[in-house]
């Protein structure tokens, strides 16, 4: 295969593009979702296929194909050279690139276990076995939980000389207890909503989460919020969960710092970004304890590779620092805008899109508290924890965010627990009422495998490190 | 195009060579290209060649599914060997009887060979056009233009054997001011429906009497809802409550409520696939028949869409929804929405108002809140406006709501005559088919002080 694609890239010079690159990737998935005692689906899929991204006439071409031979290589080629005099035909200036040392390397996610050596029967038998403690009530309507393992190669070769093969290793699970009384309908999950919890990893990833372990709780917690009473509005302190942090840490921080966004070209399906260029060193995003950085190499993050898909190493890069918003995602084409390098944040979907600017591993870092002594500070607030819903404005400030559970914190610990919880605010104004940030001891990489950006739509696996955090007077409870 | 032959030959013999009790055979393929632009220029500018063929096969009621976007025999062999595999390692579905049987399919135009060809340079010149327009009133357009063509093919052990070829053209235009956004769009399999000139106009319209937006304190309004925001609305609602899924699992405001009044008499909803007014599509990805299936009529809750093994578990028959094997453990999903028209103009439901606004369409929804009431959340985007006794007064800022959808088409004081199909992310094989509609009261929860 890399002979085909050090070829296509000798022919593309040789049609004497200003740039260009070819990116073949071949991706193995397999997902197994079981809900009560029946396996709903399990399937496995292979894919693959390359993509070819030139600047021709000072302006873009991308063109892809499942066909992975060498006629049709030189085909896409062509395409994508056309395709680009087409864009330039409304070109304002010229495409430039900032410069950048062509990479040659490899890079492999470590792991201990190949989930995909694992066999299937132990891995439906966990499933069914944590189904059937959710269901031992019969007031849970539904038990589901999920596997999903993703195996991804990656060549990428450019006509400035880089070379790059990276091997991918992705896995995740998780599940959800579905209570139902009457119209009441309330949902627990374990790790996480939204099908668990992501890594970059092996099959020991899922075994870490200990699924069964948590099951019970689970289910007496879903049966529970059926009788409990609905969150009342008003504004309170509140201590927000490490996952739900993690998802306001992407919505509020991970999508406005993507330089595609601030510069406009996302506003046809995501939006734009109050985080403007001159807010660069100037905003206090966050109060003093807020620190936030894009780090690509954080260990096991569902976000962490080797070279992004324009051929950038993985680095790690401060976003928010004591809380002044200091720095961008970036790419090759969008960082001279604001003077700097790239930050390795060009990433695509697979081998049919075109790498856009996308999240790492976007973490906010642990501070100084344990968790026990931050519950004991908070006479009267609330805990909040696992997202249920998510909605942000398009320029990323006015959010939304619906939890699984509330409760009470009364004498250090947790008290009545409230169904249906949401909260809302202004993404600067959030951050600036943050006032303590739990230790290292609870933090934790939360992978997000479903951030969809881009027409075409392209879904990233990205991920956020978080430790529950507290929140000072913030609106809880929207009135309806 | 791979053409009807070869793939239903190809899928043909792979059926044949399964030694499975029931195998089913998936293809779905196509050419599509995208152009995106912004601030007056393309910026992003795509195509793409794909196919995937998915199989599903049954040992008894073990059911496996694999799939490959690699059309050699080679690969395909590979795939259904997977299927083969995991469906050894599977458990009993109980719901599962039998692959779908032979059926007749309507006989609809859903090529349109222009559509097929058009090319990146066709679609630059449209567009370079109202960039020029949008430039001379100091305007910004951002948006896509997407053209392409694609092939669905079924094939199984029990006879099936559908093929139907498709074309889908698609724009969206938002246009900028410092101050304000508009934005229109257009769908159709016809690339030669959409006028890009008159979508980029109503843009810039739209932008221009929004400039300096005023500030307004949330609370329940009046609105006039355009089509774009109606089936915002509408298509969250189906994820939460249409399918069988949320249906029977009893997180859908249907359950349980069926034959029963859930919203004002004037609220209509069905999913037919068969009416060549919207996206149309003569069978699913189980090649059953796609069937016209009543959702909300008059404001009685009527019923769910199903494929085969959601529709065996109530003793049923599939409607025709099923989706891409992998996604079967998902149930039926409508793709194709119609929400009734009335009999009035945009210019009647606006002229009604005496205090209210109006929105061109929301961003970011989310209904996950509160499914058995419908409660859905989001902003507005693009162009609200407000009205007072029945004309439109300029642009307001945007505003948050959080509000029960089966609350909010309790009331409607009006629909418009014309629909508008607008796209999903299902666009090539469906979409939603809405008309502007007026409601009593809309809870807006939020504004942005920054």
């Amino acid at each position: 295969m890399k002979d085909k694609l050090k070829t296509t890239i000798d022919y593309l010079k040789s049609r004497g593009v200003d740039y260009g690159d070819i990116r073949y990737v071949r991706r193995e998935t397999e997902s197994i979702k079981v809900n009560d005692e029946t396996v709903n689906s399990l399937s496995k899929d292979v894919d693959q296929g390359f993509g070819i991204r030139v600047i021709a006439d000072g302006a873009w071409g991308f063109a892809s194909s499942s066909i992975c031979t060498a006629a049709e290589m030189r085909k896409i080629a062509n395409r994508a050279i056309t395709i680009a005099k087409a864009s330039a035909m409304t070109k304002k200036e010229d495409v430039r690139l900032a410069e950048a040392q062509p990479q040659v390397g490899t890079y492999s996610t470590p792991f201990v276990t190949d989930p995909f050596g694992v066999k299937l029967k132990p891995k439906i038998a966990l499933l069914l076995k944590a189904n059937k403690i959710l269901a031992k009530d019969k007031r849970i309507k539904v038990a589901e939980s999920s596997m999903d393992f993703f195996k991804t190669y990656k060549l990428f070769c450019s006509t400035e000389g880089a070379e790059i093969e990276q091997n991918l290793l992705e896995s995740g699970a998780g599940y959800t207890a579905t209570a139902v009384d009457g119209s009441e309908v309330q949902r627990r999950s374990y790790p996480n909503s939204h099908g668990g919890d992501y890594g970059t990893g092996g099959f020991e990833f899922v075994e870490r989460m200990n699924l069964l372990d948590h099951a019970e709780r689970v289910r007496e917690e879903a049966i529970a919020l059926l009788s409990a009473p609905p969150l009342p509005a008003g504004k309170r302190d509140v201590v927000i969960g490490a996952s739900q942090l993690a998802l306001q840490v992407h919505e509020s921080c991970g999508h406005p710092i993507e330089l595609d966004r601030v510069l406009g070209t996302e506003i046809s399906l995501a939006g734009g970004s109050f985080l403007q260029p001159e807010k660069l060193n100037r905003l206090q995003y966050g109060s003093k304890i807020v620190n936030i950085v894009a780090d690509a190499t954080t260990p096991g993050g569902l976000g962490t590779f080797g070279y992004d898909d324009e051929g950038i190493p993985a680095m790690r890069d401060f976003i928010v620092r004591n809380g002044l918003f200091v720095g961008y995602l970036s790419s090759r084409e969008t960082a001279p805008v604001i003077n700097r390098q790239s930050n390795g944040a060009m990433r695509a979907d697979s081998w049919n899109r075109i790498p856009l600017i996308r999240m790492t591993n976007i973490n906010l870092e642990p501070g100084n508290v344990g968790f026990d002594d931050l519950l004991a500070d908070t006479e009267g607030g609330l805990l909040l924890e696992t997202n249920k819903s998510w909605s942000i404005d398009d320029q990323r400030l006015n959010f939304q965010f619906g939890v699984e559970i509330a409760w009470e914190i009364k004498g250090g610990k947790k008290g009545q627990i409230y169904k249906n919880p949401l909260y809302t605010g202004i993404t600067p104004q959030f951050w600036n009422s943050c006032d303590a940030i739990c230790n290292r001891n609870h933090w934790h990489v939360w992978g997000v495998p479903n951030c969809g950006k881009g027409e075409p739509m392209q879904t990233a696996h990205v991920a956020h490190g978080a430790a529950p955090a507290r929140f000072r007077n913030l609106e809880v409870g929207v009135m309806q | 195009m791979i053409g009807k032959d070869r793939i239903l030959d190809t899928l043909g013999k792979a059926v044949q060579s399964s030694a499975a009790d029931h195998t089913e055979a998936v293809f779905i393929g196509g050419e599509s290209g995208l152009t995106r632009f912004a601030n007056n220029y393309i910026h992003q500018n795509v195509a793409e060649t794909n196919s995937k063929v998915f199989f599903r096969v049954a040992l008894g009621q073990k059911i496996g599914v694999a799939s490959t976007n690699a059309f050699s025999a080679t690969d395909l062999r590979r795939a259904l060997k997977n299927a083969m595999q995991i469906a050894k390692n599977q458990q009993d579905n109980p719901h599962f009887s039998a692959i779908p049987a032979r059926a007749q399919y309507p006989a609809l135009q859903t090529l349109d060979e222009p559509t097929a060809r058009f090319t990146p340079r066709q679609r630059a010149t449209k567009l370079k056009a109202i960039f020029k327009k949008a430039a001379g009133k100091e305007m910004n357009l951002a948006g896509s233009f997407s053209t392409g063509s694609g092939e669905l093919a079924i094939v199984n052990s029990a006879g099936v054997a559908a093929y139907q070829p498709f074309s889908s053209a698609n724009v969206g235009v938002i246009a900028m001011t410092d101050t304000s956004s508009g934005f229109a769009q257009g769908l159709s399999r016809n690339v030669a429906d959409l006028d890009i000139r008159s979508i980029g106009e109503r843009a810039i319209k739209r932008a221009h009497r929004c400039r300096n937006p005023r500030d307004i304190e949330p609370g329940n309004y009046e609105v006039v809802l355009e089509p774009a925001a109606v089936a915002a609305l509408l298509e969250w609602i189906n994820y939460i409550g249409f399918g069988s899924k949320p249906f029977q699992e009893q997180t859908s405001f249907l359950s349980g409520k069926i034959g029963q009044k859930i919203t004002g008499e004037r609220f209509t909803v069905c999913d037919d696939a068969t009416d060549e007014a919207g996206v149309a599509f003569p069978f699913d990805f189980e090649g059953v028949p796609k069937r016209k299936v009543e959702l909300i009529t008059n404001g009685v809750a009527k019923g769910a869409v199903y494929d085969s093994i959601s529709a065996a578990r109530e003793h049923k028959q599939s409607t025709g929804h099923a989706l891409t094997p992998n996604y079967s453990g998902e149930g039926g999903l409508a793709l194709n929405l119609f929400v009734a028209g009335g009999n009035d103009s945009v210019d009647d439901l606006i002229g009604g108002v005496e205090n209210g606004l109006l929105v061109t369409r929301f961003h970011y929804i989310n209904g996950y809140i509160d499914t058995p009431n419908a409660v859905l959340t989001g902003m507005t985007r693009d162009g609200l406006m407000r009205i007072k006794n029945g004309k439109l007064r300029g642009g307001v800022k945007n505003l948050r709501f959080t509000d029960s959808m089966l609350r909010a088409f309790s009331d409607i004081r009006g629909i418009a005559k014309e629909r508008e199909l607008v796209s999903s992310w299902w666009d090539a094989l469906g979409c939603i088919t809405a008309p502007a509609m007026r409601l009593g009261s809309f809870k807006f929860t939020g504004k942005t002080d920054f």
